[in-house]
């Protein structure tokens, strides 16, 4: 909006102007500096970075840090963890919420009110953390694939989501189709699936985020270390990064001797771990308004 | 009757592959959702593990009194509302006054620009953010470097290793990662201007801050006082992930919130009647803080959320 011509410009204005453009660039710079920052850390010799004074580029550049996470195991198994996880979880959020979505939007379907309300009260109350843990437990869900992405298939949220856009898509398509004797699960899919792509798209993106992001429910649920996913390594390496700050390590030790340190190793990971959200990120930015408006007209 | 019965009958076999396909849908929110909900009755049972929970030992509010009698209780207590004021207050007042910032901007592509970059964080885990942190915030660190370099400070600030740097430093990241992504709410309420309204202020000599003052703000306060009332309601959630990942055993005394606890003693201990009745206790306590809240917002200011 700014200022519109109409209203008068002012001395104090035009200071103000000039000292708010200059706050919102710091702002922006203090936003993405620490991206930068451990950027030219994993591109520095280990020895050298923990001496510190690294801030835009690196002092002593080298690629080694990168040839040694890309060479270890552990690390390339858990990238292919992570990337299951999260084609798969995001692969059946989207198409259980549009699913769900469609079911509550079903103008005429008696069960839709009762559908409705047993997902909002779960929008409203749960179990919490422990119930939930215990319940996988039970479940025999402790170190599988599946605790990852089985519980988090359908949400209350996304069926908001997903219903308020399928309700703009005329009903009588659906009625016709069913005249036809189409059934439902094509009338989903050759319908509602093709004619909701934005919103599909909406939710693939956060779905997708959501899971490649998480580390909890991993730090929870894998406890063999066989379902380690990327964020979960980091997550260890920073915490024995503290734990071990003066403790003689030996692997630590040899790693030292080749110029590898933890600081710089744990900067290469991060870096390969934030990289595909950045890849993706102009590309999903123009859904993320959408994502929050949609949510806006809900009821 | 019998006609309405016979109805009901047509409509179901009717629908009945919506409802086929409704079937694993409800076994899924039973299962996932229901069953976790009364797996909280186990906060007043001593619970033990294979055993179905009302088999066990009934202890009734054992567990919340022992909780509230034990010597950590007032220090989480402490923690938790130290760390959620200061989200309610400096956290909470940053993205509207970044909103109104970016909306007194004229060139529209520097505005594009501006805010696209500050979504980023936000779509980081806490894992990738503390990553970040650590390495910013060490003792060789750049941002130590930065202070001692333009003379401020003689000697690095162990931000990380000292608890009473805690609170300040969470706050200030949970910005970090936020401002951009919360004021979006705002910024989208600030389109929604009615130009003519401004036009009408103009002729009777209304200035730039009267813009703001009349006009901007009172179109946000509904959204202020709605996100107000659930950050409220949120009081006693302090951040749970955040403590994990930035907090460390030299630290604990400021960032132990009753979330940690409830976990430490829960999961890790295994005391899962304790962890659970903590839980409990929070969610309940939240649930009646909104209420609450809601209740003053509609007697005083007119907008409530319900």
């Amino acid at each position: 909006m700014s200022r519109p011509f109409y209203i008068k410009q002012t001395k104090a204005g035009r200071v103000f102007d000039v000292c708010n453009v200059i706050l919102l660039i710091l702002f922006m710079i203090i936003v993405v500096y620490p991206f930068i920052n451990v950027f030219a850390i994993s591109l520095n010799e280990g020895a050298d970075a923990i001496k510190g004074g690294i801030y835009l580029w690196p002092r002593k550049f080298t690629l080694n840090n990168y040839k040694y996470v890309l060479n270890n195991s552990d690390i390339y198994r858990s990238t292919v963890v992570s990337v299951l996880r999260t084609v798969i979880g995001t692969v059946t959020a989207v198409l259980g919420n549009a699913l769900l979505g469609y079911i509550v939007s079903c103008q005429n379907f008696a069960g839709r009110k009762f559908m409705r309300i047993l997902f909002l009260i779960t929008m409203y109350f749960g179990g919490g953390l422990i119930p939930t843990y215990l319940l996988m437990t039970k479940l025999g869900l402790v170190d599988t694939l599946t605790v990852y992405w089985l519980p988090s298939i359908f949400s209350a949220y996304y069926m908001l989501l997903c219903s308020s856009y399928i309700q703009n898509i005329p009903e009588a398509l659906f009625e016709a189709a069913r005249v036809d004797g189409a059934s439902e699960l094509r009338i989903f899919g050759q319908f509602v699936l093709p004619l909701s792509k934005p919103m599909l798209a909406c939710i693939a993106i956060y779905a997708g985020v959501g899971h490649w992001n998480s580390w909890f429910d991993v730090n929870l649920y894998s406890k063999s270390g066989t379902w380690d996913t990327l964020q979960i390594i980091l997550y260890r390496m920073l915490n024995q990064a503290s734990a071990l700050k003066d403790m003689t390590d030996s692997t630590m030790l040899a790693e030292a001797m080749r110029g590898l340190q933890p600081l710089t190793i744990r900067a290469a990971i991060t870096i390969v771990v934030v990289l595909p959200i950045i890849v993706i990120y102009p590309f999903f930015q123009k859904y993320f308004t959408s994502g929050m408006t949609m949510g806006a007209v809900k009821q | 009757m019998s006609k309405k019965i016979k109805h009901w009958i047509r409509m179901f076999n009717k629908q009945r592959q919506l409802w086929l396909l409704c079937i694993p849908i409800i076994i899924w929110v039973v299962v996932f959702a229901y069953v976790p909900m009364y797996g909280l009755l186990m906060a007043f049972y001593d619970y033990m593990p294979g055993m179905a929970i009302t088999d066990c030992a009934f202890v009734g509010l054992q567990y919340f009194k022992d909780f509230v009698m034990s010597p950590t209780f007032l220090q989480l207590l402490r923690n938790t509302l130290a760390m959620s004021i200061l989200g309610l207050t400096i956290g909470f007042a940053a993205p509207i006054v970044y909103a109104i910032c970016v909306n007194e901007l004229r060139s529209k592509k520097f505005k594009t620009v501006l805010q696209t970059t500050s979504y980023l964080p936000h779509f980081i885990s806490w894992v990738v953010a503390g990553s970040m942190i650590f390495m910013m915030l060490s003792n060789e660190g750049a941002v130590n470097d930065i202070l001692i370099r333009i003379g401020l400070i003689d000697s690095p600030i162990p931000f990380l290793t000292e608890g009473k740097y805690y609170w300040v430093m969470y706050t200030l990241v949970n910005m970090w990662k936020g401002i951009g992504w919360s004021a979006i709410i705002y910024i989208s309420a600030m389109s929604g201007i009615d130009e003519t309204l401004i036009e009408a202020g103009a002729v009777d000599g209304m200035t730039r801050v009267g813009v703001v003052k009349h006009v901007v703000l009172p179109t946000i306060l509904p959204t202020i006082v709605v996100l107000w009332i659930m950050g409220v309601g949120g009081i006693l959630n302090a951040g749970f992930e955040q403590h994990l990942v930035l907090g460390n055993a030299a630290t604990q005394s400021y960032w132990d919130v009753i979330d940690t606890y409830s976990y430490r003693y829960g999961i890790q201990l295994g005391y899962y009647s304790i962890g659970t009745a903590v839980g409990l206790m929070k969610s309940v306590i939240g649930v009646i803080l909104v209420w609450a809240s809601n209740w003053f917002c509609r007697k005083k200011l007119d907008t409530s959320i319900f």
